[in-house]
């Protein structure tokens, strides 16, 4: 009989399968400690939605959206350290724009110097074209993407302390306000930010052949030139991306606390995009990459933040935790584990067989 | 032709051509300064023991990270783990009144046992080194929280003793030895990065481990085929690696004799810089103590030229850092075009 039977060996050796199942679990022992971590309230005051899962997703945005253009950079075989430097950079740029001159603005309020469209436009343009000088280096200097990205993430932060002088701004402004507060069809907004952007990041690799354009230079980018890919330009494409991309979480993360923080804005992101990344399964080495695995790592790193402050652990303990949950992840993702797991399976099938 | 080459030789091998751009750009930057501030006392022996002074934490980090690149790998957890250390110090001897030495003796398990570990998961595993140390950067770094949130003052005898050490630099005038004007002096912290430079540097050219360590950046896969311990050197290198971050945080606690759970927050990526600028390559394969000693001066010298500056925001430190990693990379990156045509 031609009944295709499930498999679920093949399904085992998936890593994204680990995400799924390591997430399914944080949930369940957060439903087992304290059955309410799943209700959701609907507050009309504000027209919103409240829960504990709606905070993991909308807290997750930022990460999620970076994580997005990571995974693209990771598929070439690449790193970007620079996302978080670009995300401060993003709210000063903002900020600056909103308050432009201190001295003659001095307090904050519901109002902006220069026109809205380029409070938004201008953080996005120059992100954008901070990820191209990274493309740059890497796809027309063949420099490591790892140092190439280093550079910005040294000096970034630099740059947004000095184009708001040092100083911290704040901002009443309301329509600023709404990117990373205000909320749309009862979600937060920055969850619909999300939404649109994983869509659409989707849309572009999987139904145009870009997609397919990142993967073969991830896996060999000499053989892609030769079969006529412009492997230079997925590159810079690619990085342009995720500066973009970077920006807009960076608007996110500032109108949250309606002020620019070039110091803590973006602290660790590269690294928890990495991690989210690394986590839904795409390989650091290049090639194949996943972008729901990705949205569910970025879940999962979140999950267990808001799971250490929800059970009121100590939240310096949050480090630490996340460490062990994720070395647990990754040890069970590792090529020797998953091989052994193969090997244990296909005994089984052979003496289920004789 | 001798087989042993004359000095000349050694000395102009192309492969040096990085650490004599990391030593000429420093040379540049300094005479640089000595004009601008010369009147301000730039070039006083002061400013420049100095130098050895405020950074020789990173500089004895940059040992070991040295040694990690070169194998091709990285290591993010350098920072945290020095931080740690400086908790372990604080902790054990201000709250919990043990001998500093004991607390050193638990901080060492601890660095190189997670080392070693990080490098068994790295090798074994086959898991990326990026991944592994930054999960180890995290682990090291929530224990530090966990152990305290606020800073603890170190207050020992014998610790105060050893932070407060120093040696004056004397000259010779009019028969009898005296202090240099303004006075300047060496401290164990500096002592400490000398040595560490000096036993980096014979580790890798004089000894079949250090051999080893470049074989493998080389080419991890001819290396094993060619039967040499890819896996115990891998492992060793980060358990060495992390016996250095530990003496890094033991330097950095005596520099600001406290531990804070939050202090050296991107030390790793400093520490880094300070290899690359010194002619280290991430791909793995180069790299040389000496470079990494002169990269660790040219990254500290720039805050210097700031202060004496006086009026820059600090901030202009971080992009000229940025500028001159950009240079490194392009000047890296003509050399290795350059040399590979040759071939």
């Amino acid at each position: 009989m031609a009944v295709k039977r499930f498999d679920l060996s093949g399904l085992m050796q998936s890593k994204v399968t680990w995400a799924v199942i390591a997430e399914a679990l944080i949930l369940l022992v957060c439903f087992i400690i304290r059955p309410d971590f799943f209700s959701i309230s609907y507050q009309p005051s504000t027209g919103m939605l409240y829960g504990s899962l709606i905070d993991i997703v909308n807290r997750s945005a930022e990460i999620t959206i970076i994580s997005m253009g990571m995974t693209l950079v990771i598929a070439l075989g690449g790193t970007d350290l620079s996302v978080g430097a670009l995300v401060a950079v993003a709210g000063a740029i903002a900020l600056k724009f909103l308050r432009w001159d201190v001295l003659t603005y001095t307090t904050p309020g519901n109002y902006t110097v220069y026109p809205y469209i380029l409070v938004i436009a201008v953080p996005l343009i120059v992100c954008a074209l901070m990820g191209l000088f990274n493309g740059f280096l890497v796809a027309k200097g063949g420099i490591q993407p790892i140092i190439a990205t280093l550079i910005l993430m040294v000096c970034g932060r630099g740059v947004a302390q000095i184009l708001t002088d040092g100083k911290q701004f704040t901002t009443g402004y309301s329509p600023f306000r709404v990117i990373g507060q205000g909320s749309f069809l009862c979600l937060p907004m920055p969850i619909i930010i999300t939404i649109i952007v994983v869509v659409a990041v989707a849309l572009f690799t999987r139904k145009t052949a870009f997609g397919a354009f990142v993967e073969s230079v991830g896996v060999n980018p000499s053989a892609s030139r030769l079969s006529g890919i412009k492997a230079g330009n997925v590159i810079l494409l690619v990085f342009l991306i995720t500066g973009l991309l970077s920006g807009i979480a960076g608007l996110i993360y500032s109108s949250r606390i309606m002020s620019n923080d070039s110091n803590n804005a973006g602290l660790n992101f590269e690294m928890d995009a990495i991690l989210a990344v690394v986590i839904g399964g795409t390989n650091m080495a290049g090639g194949r990459f996943s972008l729901a695995g990705t949205v569910i790592g970025s879940l999962i790193i979140r999950t267990i933040v808001t799971f250490v402050y929800y059970f009121g652990i100590v939240a310096e303990a949050t480090m630490a935790f996340k460490a062990l949950i994720i070395a647990v992840v990754i040890v069970l993702q590792s090529e020797p584990v998953r091989k052994y797991f193969a090997k244990r399976a296909a005994m089984r099938r052979a003496g289920a067989k004789s | 032709m001798s087989k042993k080459q004359s000095l000349f030789a050694r000395l102009t091998n192309p492969k040096y051509i990085m650490v004599y751009a990391t030593i000429g750009i420093f040379l540049v930057i300094y005479a640089a300064g000595g004009m601008l501030y010369g009147d301000k006392g730039f070039l006083t022996v002061r400013t420049f023991v100095n130098l050895f002074i405020d950074n020789a934490y990173f500089g004895i980090s940059a040992v070991g990270m040295t040694m990690v690149l070169i194998t091709g790998g990285i290591d993010l957890s350098v920072g945290a783990v020095a931080s740690l250390t400086g908790m372990f110090i604080a902790y054990g001897t201000t709250i919990l009144h043990l001998h500093p030495m004991t607390c050193i003796f638990a901080a060492l398990v601890m660095g190189v046992g997670l080392g070693l570990l990080m490098g068994w998961v790295i090798h074994y595993l086959n898991v990326p080194p990026f991944i592994t140390t930054l999960t180890g950067m995290f682990l090291a770094r929530g224990v530090c929280s966990l152990i305290s949130r606020e800073s603890i003052d170190i207050h020992h005898p014998m610790f105060d003793a050893l932070a407060s050490w120093k040696i004056y630099l004397m000259k010779f005038a009019d028969g009898k030895w005296v202090r240099i004007k303004p006075i300047a002096f060496v401290n164990f912290n500096v002592i400490l990065f000398l040595v560490m430079i000096l036993i980096g540097a014979f580790i890798l050219q004089r000894t079949r481990f250090g051999r080893n360590i470049y074989a493998i950046g080389g080419n991890e896969q001819s290396a094993s085929l060619m039967g040499l311990p890819v896996g115990r050197t891998k492992v060793l290198v980060y358990g060495f690696n992390g016996l250095c971050s530990v003496l890094a945080g033991i330097s950095y606690a005596l520099y600001v004799k406290s531990g804070w759970n939050l202090s050296l927050q991107g030390g790793e990526l400093e520490v880094i810089t300070c290899a690359v600028i010194g002619g280290t390559l991430l791909t793995g394969g180069v790299g040389y103590m000496i470079g990494t000693l002169f990269g660790v001066l040219l990254k500290s010298v720039i805050p210097a030229l700031i202060t004496f500056n006086g009026n820059l925001l600090s901030w202009w430190g971080k992009i000229a850092t940025g500028l001159l990693l950009l240079l490194f990379i392009c000047i890296q990156r003509f050399v290795v075009t350059s040399t590979g045509r040759r071939k």
